[in-house]
């Protein structure tokens, strides 16, 4: 391997891994600014944050789970399932907060629910227990409303998915809260360490000390806890629960975690890295809507980019590797 | 890089058409159906009528995706277009979004589904309830007033879906003989619907006769009674009369299918649109109006879509 692509491939791979999500988030967002004269404008930025957020949120949670070198599928049907069950609380009548204190523990729950299959049912991979949430969840998000959206939801809930703050939207405010926790969490405390070690080779981990069942529940846990936050947001800003919302938000969750340079054996990934990853497919959906881009070349686009961040991913590896 | 130059191609091309005066937007509740397809070609032969318009129809991957039509709905709104014509994915979750358009000063003309939103300047689609009590008079003569009818549905809480349905069981209920063993959903989805019509009928061996509630479904539903050799034994209606459903019914694997006319509708929701843009008055409601075809006029139905189908693609 000799000549310009060689070299341009070393330069990039000690350059990409630390500022190549981002990077590509700002030729992304200048490029878009040439062609929409939409896009740059404070309003627009903010409907991008807005559009988003519930990905973020998401994605911060899966963050915690792919460091571990595990996998939440289950995510959007958590977030389908404590939509529904917030909306109904509210339509009992109980008080907003109550409201958000209910998605955020289902979430939580659901979300331990799988940590405990793992570790204590020893199920061969985090796969199967999330698949099998994924399943339940939505099932029962489906049961508990017989398929009905519960509509028409109190202001002081929908607040924190409609309202705004000192001109931004509240979600955005919850996005750059979670992703300040998250930072400190992952990398200031113990437990968050352990995750990295625990994806980085599990074995080392356990012999070291590392309560490894303790933590994969912890890391499962706040998977859930987030997709509980991602229904007050979705649920606000909707206003309604729907049952099927969250359709597919788990792949997107996962996108934004692997664009965002984290690698999917474990061990590897920033928040900074997660909320540009996020950002980047919100960019995408937002500016090619603006250009009157159909939804499906949308998704081409989308995929396109989640191979060429693993591509580069992986270049990164040989090149540190030969080293 | 790759991705600059795609978006730079994608959006010299928009750029270059964009420089006409009025911008006007339908955004669907998917694309992936027949139905939808005609209803867009419908309105973009409206638009071209007039060559001041540049009319763009967007849609979110799937009916089930409300979020993202949503989504859309801001960007456009942010862009400041002069009209918007909407089929709501979800009737209550595009409320909000649809007040932002009010509050931009942008007149939206409601399509095909009908929302409890007192400030859209129309809206342009079908009597959904009278839809179903056409199929069901028609089950209720191929069976001859006896016997279990059940239901296909799609997305619960959507308008459409609803009518369709109470229109129906106000027919079916009402004769002694017949029996409503209820009404499961699929999600206007072909593949769901024939899981749940092999569902009904292991569940209700002596079902006489189902009624699809869009076309999609009821050709699903028409492979699982095909494969247990029941064609012509239970009574199918669809909804929509697409192409394949016309055909479908042609051959005798459908009985009947209520006719929406899509291209119909596309039509006239952007001829509305386009007077709210100009700031003209607008009808309030435009029924399109719906028919039911079976073995009789098909023929005569298929000749029509197929010979305009032609014309399109000249």
């Amino acid at each position: 391997m000799n000549g310009p692509l060689a070299l341009w491939k070393r330069t990039a791979a000690q350059a990409l891994p630390r500022f190549g999500p981002l990077l590509a988030l700002v030729l992304m967002c200048a490029a878009l600014g040439v062609f929409s004269e939409h896009f740059l404008s404070i309003d627009n930025l903010l409907n991008v944050f807005r559009q988003s957020a519930v990905n973020a949120l998401l994605a911060l949670g899966q963050l915690a789970v792919i460091v571990t070198a595990g996998i939440d599928l289950s995510v959007g049907s958590i977030l389908g399932l404590s939509c529904v069950l917030a909306a109904m609380a509210l339509k009992a009548g109980s008080a907003p907060a109550l409201g958000i204190v209910v998605a955020l523990g289902v979430g939580a729950c659901l979300g331990l629910t799988n940590g405990l299959l793992l570790t204590k049912l020893r199920l061969p991979h985090p796969f199967i227990p999330t698949l099998g949430m994924m399943n339940v969840a939505r099932g029962l998000a489906l049961v508990l409303t017989g398929g009905f959206p519960i509509s028409e939801l109190p202001w002081g809930f929908r607040y924190w998915g409609a309202g705004t703050l000192w001109g931004v939207p509240v979600p955005v405010w919850l996005v750059v809260a979670s992703c300040l926790l998250f930072h400190l969490f992952l990398t200031r405390t113990t437990p968050g360490r352990d995750l990295y070690a625990i994806g980085g080779n599990r074995q080392a981990a356990l012999l070291c000390g590392v309560p490894v069942d303790g933590r994969l529940i912890l890391a499962y846990g706040l998977s859930g806890l987030m997709a509980g936050a991602g229904a007050v947001v979705l649920a606000g800003r909707m206003n309604s629960g729907f049952p099927l919302a969250g359709v597919g938000a788990e792949l997107d969750s996962i996108a934004a975690v692997i664009i965002g340079g984290a690698s999917f054996f474990g061990g590897v990934g920033t928040v900074l890295g997660t909320l540009v990853g996020a950002l980047i497919m919100g960019v995408l959906r937002n500016g090619l809507n603006l250009l009157n881009v159909s939804a499906y070349w949308q998704t081409v686009v989308i995929g396109a980019v989640i191979v060429a961040a693993v591509w580069v991913d992986v270049v990164r590896q040989r090149a540190a590797a030969r080293r | 890089m790759l991705f600059a130059l795609v978006v730079g191609w994608l959006g010299w091309g928009c750029r270059r058409a964009g420089t006409s005066k009025l911008e006007i937007v339908l955004v669907t509740k998917a694309l992936d159906s027949e139905f939808w397809q005609r209803l867009k070609t419908g309105a973009e032969q409206a638009a071209r009528q007039d060559p001041q318009v540049r009319l763009s129809v967007l849609a979110p991957e799937r009916e089930i995706n409300i979020d993202q039509q949503v989504a859309i709905l801001e960007d456009q709104i942010h862009k400041k277009v002069a009209a918007l014509a909407v089929a709501p994915a979800g009737v209550a979750e595009v409320l909000p979004v649809l007040d932002k358009a009010r509050a931009a000063g942008i007149p939206v003309v409601i399509v095909d589904t009908d929302v409890p939103w007192p400030h859209r300047v129309s809206f342009v689609g079908i009597d959904n309830r009278l839809g179903g009590r056409m199929a069901a008079e028609y089950v209720l003569r191929a069976i001859g007033n006896r016997g279990k009818v059940a239901v296909i549905r799609g997305v619960l809480g959507v308008a459409t879906q609803e009518e369709r349905l109470a229109g129906f069981r106000e027919v079916v209920t009402k004769a002694p003989g017949v029996e409503f063993v209820g009404a499961q959903p699929a999600n206007s989805e072909r593949a769901l619907g024939m899981a749940v019509m092999e569902n009904l009928l292991t569940r209700h061996p002596d079902l006489r006769a189902v009624f699809a509630t869009n076309d999609q479904m009821a050709l699903g539903a028409m492979e699982a009674i095909a494969a247990r050799n029941l064609t012509g034994k239970v009574v199918l209606v669809g909804f929509d009369a697409g192409r394949e459903a016309v055909r479908a019914v042609l051959a005798g694997r459908m009985d009947a299918v209520v006719a929406q006319f899509p291209e119909r509708i596309g039509e006239r929701a952007i001829q509305e649109a386009i007077k709210a843009a100009r700031g003209q008055p607008n009808e309030k409601f435009v029924d399109i109006g719906t028919g039911l075809v079976t073995r009789h006029n098909a023929p005569e139905l298929l000749r029509k879509m197929e010979a305009s189908a032609a014309g399109r693609s000249d």
